[in-house]
């Protein structure tokens, strides 16, 4: 009795403890759990109470294997925290949930009413819906003003399969020119959208934005592009998410196990962007054992940014003084990178080791033919001894529409879950870090041509590209490995994030899922 | 000032000098053997310590203290030339608050070894390049690659 005069609670209690074990859910939870050893704030109360209705919802309807054994390899680190608990439930089924359309939950199929194509019936449709839902619940819970955010809940889990149906569907009638149908999908996609909490809410806005565009073919061309937006998206992405740092310092390690003895290092970076890789390696090369290495860098940047670039060479430069390691800065704007040519480069073979890096910088050639072998040919032509390259583990660039489409939806679907489920961050940082991603999936679904340069592309076929180059892989080691490993573990998220290897290269996967491939290479010996 | 002010004045002059006559040990006259056992002390007893007062908070921001905790546990230790380094990237007391700590509270499992001090090195010294550089097109937000270190972590 005491307990209750000190937590707020705007949940009745039931009556009789017979209703207590079909209520556990929602009523009384804070005393009665916290007497069963579990722990639950108060607050977090009718949240708590959503993710266990979406639950049992769940679990009930479960007929399908893949779930069960999710859930029996699912590991829980604090069960008495019920909150986390559920959540560790849910993100284990969740992440199959979107992806399966045909897991259609059985006891809201009876209750199922078709919703017409024509966009103003949704509404009143799924508010019938609602109505139809609450009778059953009525029965076991008293009439009470925290049921209805629970039974919303019920029906995001239907509107997340339905969801990408929609947009499936609005994506194959794009494919087949029936733009009539795909237009009104696409309203319907958007007002689901609207509806759906979390990831795939937000991912399907995305989506159907771009679809949007490609519809009414109103996507703006690539040069239009803000870049100091860009930068500033670029840096909050880098902030709030591990990805950047895996690729900077995976593709630092191999290069710095490549110049072991170098007395000279020249590094080549085919996208200077804020030259945010580079303190991390001058810092380790300052302390090589043996002493540093003299350092050259050459940026190669937009010229939009040239101020930028050379401010930044400065910067670069305070820092290598005041850690003691010989610096050289050369900044080189370039429209395109395969307006590179060997010379401009300056190479000083005989007195440095060179490094051609790449992050992210080598899909946007593939959008006009002949170019990528091209940049390939200068940078084999300037005789690097390592090359890091990392690029999105995803196949974007498949001639047909629809293939495409799905890969993005998938890949962007682990990329926005990770964002939500990764480390606390700001929702600022967040919302950032999915505009620059958004623009991305803008880019990949609805710019054609010359403009489409978000081309990516798997790692298997970057092998065969930079085979037929010329070039062979290089294994980076398991110190990569292990820096990579510790890199995530501070990034939380329950262990979504995971390195995996991959024949010498490195993949940063999400829940399994590979988003990003770091690799190295060498020139081929000849035969 | 008025007589009897001067007379109080003089007194306790005087009964200073008497102090100073008859020599007391303090320890918080000897700066060098107070960094020698803040030296032995592990994070939270030196924040404490630090909290002290004004004499023990400047003498704990003696860098070679935080140095000795950031390095108890590397074996073997690291080179002298890190110190510079260190010292350069602004210093091991910071190294300790913004890296070490939040790092070791996030791994708690694992042994303290040279990989996550080579982490920590990392990670600070873009910390030190975004207070120089990014800021000054940013505006004036302030260096936040670091922030997922602080915040906290979806305990799963």
């Amino acid at each position: 009795m005491t307990k209750r005069s000190h937590q707020e609670t705007s949940i009745e209690e039931p009556h009789s403890v017979a209703d207590m074990g079909k209520n556990l859910e929602e009523d009384n939870m804070d005393e009665l759990l916290a007497v069963l050893g579990y722990k639950v704030r108060s607050s977090d109360m009718a949240h708590v109470a959503q993710k266990l209705e979406q639950l049992e919802m769940v679990l009930t309807n479960d007929n399908d294997d893949v779930n069960s054994n999710a859930l029996n390899d699912t590991v829980h680190y604090n069960p008495s925290d019920l909150s986390g608990w559920a959540q560790t439930m849910l993100s284990e089924l969740n992440y199959y949930q979107p992806l399966s359309p045909d897991l259609v939950p059985a006891r809201i199929c009876s209750e199922f009413v078709p919703i017409p194509d024509d966009d103003e019936c949704c509404s009143s449709s799924n508010s019938s819906n609602k109505r139809i839902r609450l009778d059953p619940w009525c029965d076991s819970v008293s009439s009470e003003s925290t049921t209805r955010p629970v039974v919303l809940f019920v029906d995001s889990q239907e509107t997340g399969v339905r969801l990408v149906q929609a947009l499936v569907a609005c994506a194959e009638a794009v494919q087949l020119d029936n733009l009539s149908l795909a237009d009104a999908l696409v309203k319907r996609v958007g007002s689901l959208a609207a509806s759906q909490a979390g990831a795939m809410g937000k991912v399907a806005t995305y989506f159907a934005e771009a679809l949007a565009r490609r519809i009414y073919r109103i996507h703006p061309s690539s040069a239009a592009i803000d870049p100091s937006l860009e930068e500033i998206l670029q840096m909050h992405f880098y902030e709030s998410c591990p990805y950047l740092k895996f690729a900077h310092f995976t593709a630092n390690q191999a290069i710095l196990e490549a110049v072991t003895t170098a007395r000279g290092v020249h590094v080549i970076d085919l996208g200077i962007n804020q030259g945010m890789q580079w303190p991390a390696l001058m810092q380790a090369l300052a302390l090589r054992a043996g002493g540093p290495p003299s350092f050259r860098l050459t940026g190669v940047g937009s010229p939009s940014n040239r101020d930028g670039i050379e401010q930044l060479g400065w910067k670069l430069a305070q820092l290598a003084q005041a850690i003691g390691v010989e610096f050289e800065f050369n900044g080189l704007t370039a429209q395109r990178l395969t307006d590179l040519e060997p010379e401009m480069f300056e190479t000083r073979p005989e007195s440095e080791t060179l490094i051609v890096n790449s992050v992210f910088e080598l899909h946007p050639v593939l959008a006009q033919s002949g170019s990528i072998e091209k940049l390939l040919a200068t940078v084999k032509a300037v005789k690097p001894s390592i090359i890091t390259v990392v690029e999105q583990e995803a196949n974007h660039n498949g001639v047909v529409f629809l293939e495409r489409f799905n890969e993005a939806l998938h890949y962007y679907s682990s990329l926005f879950d990770s964002l939500e489920d990764g480390v606390v961050i700001p929702s600022q940082n967040r919302v950032m870090s999915e505009v620059y991603l958004g623009r991305q999936i803008v880019n990949v679904v609805a710019a054609e041509g010359f403009d489409r340069i978000e081309r990516h592309e798997t790692l298997a076929q970057w092998r065969k590209r930079m085979g037929t180059a010329g070039f062979e892989p290089v294994n980076l080691g398991s110190d990569a490995y292990k820096q990579a490993s510790l890199l995530l573990a501070l990034f939380g998220g329950g262990e979504g994030y995971r390195v995996e290897e991959n024949d010498g290269s490195l993949m940063l996967a999400w829940q399994t899922k590979p988003l990003i491939a770091a690799s190295a290479w060498k020139l081929a010996a000849y035969r | 000032m008025s007589e009897k002010r001067i007379n109080m004045v003089e007194k306790s002059n005087n009964k200073r000098q008497r102090v100073n006559q008859v020599p007391e040990f303090n320890i918080n006259d000897h700066h060098d053997v107070l960094v020698e056992i803040f030296r032995r002390l592990d994070g939270p007893s030196l924040c404490s310590a630090a909290c002290v007062c004004r004499l023990w908070s400047a003498v704990a921001r003696n860098d070679s203290i935080w140095e000795e905790l950031c390095f108890r546990q590397v074996s073997p230790r690291p080179s002298l030339s890190l110190r510079s380094v260190v010292s350069a990237l602004g210093g091991y007391r910071c190294l300790y608050f913004l890296c070490i700590r939040p790092v070791l509270a996030r791994l708690p499992k694992v042994l303290w070894t040279r990989d996550q001090l080579q982490l920590s090195l990392s990670l600070y010294s873009v910390h030190y390049y975004e207070r120089l550089h990014v800021g000054a097109w940013l505006g004036d937000a302030p260096p936040s690659s670091l922030m997922f270190l602080r915040k906290p972590v979806n305990v799963v």
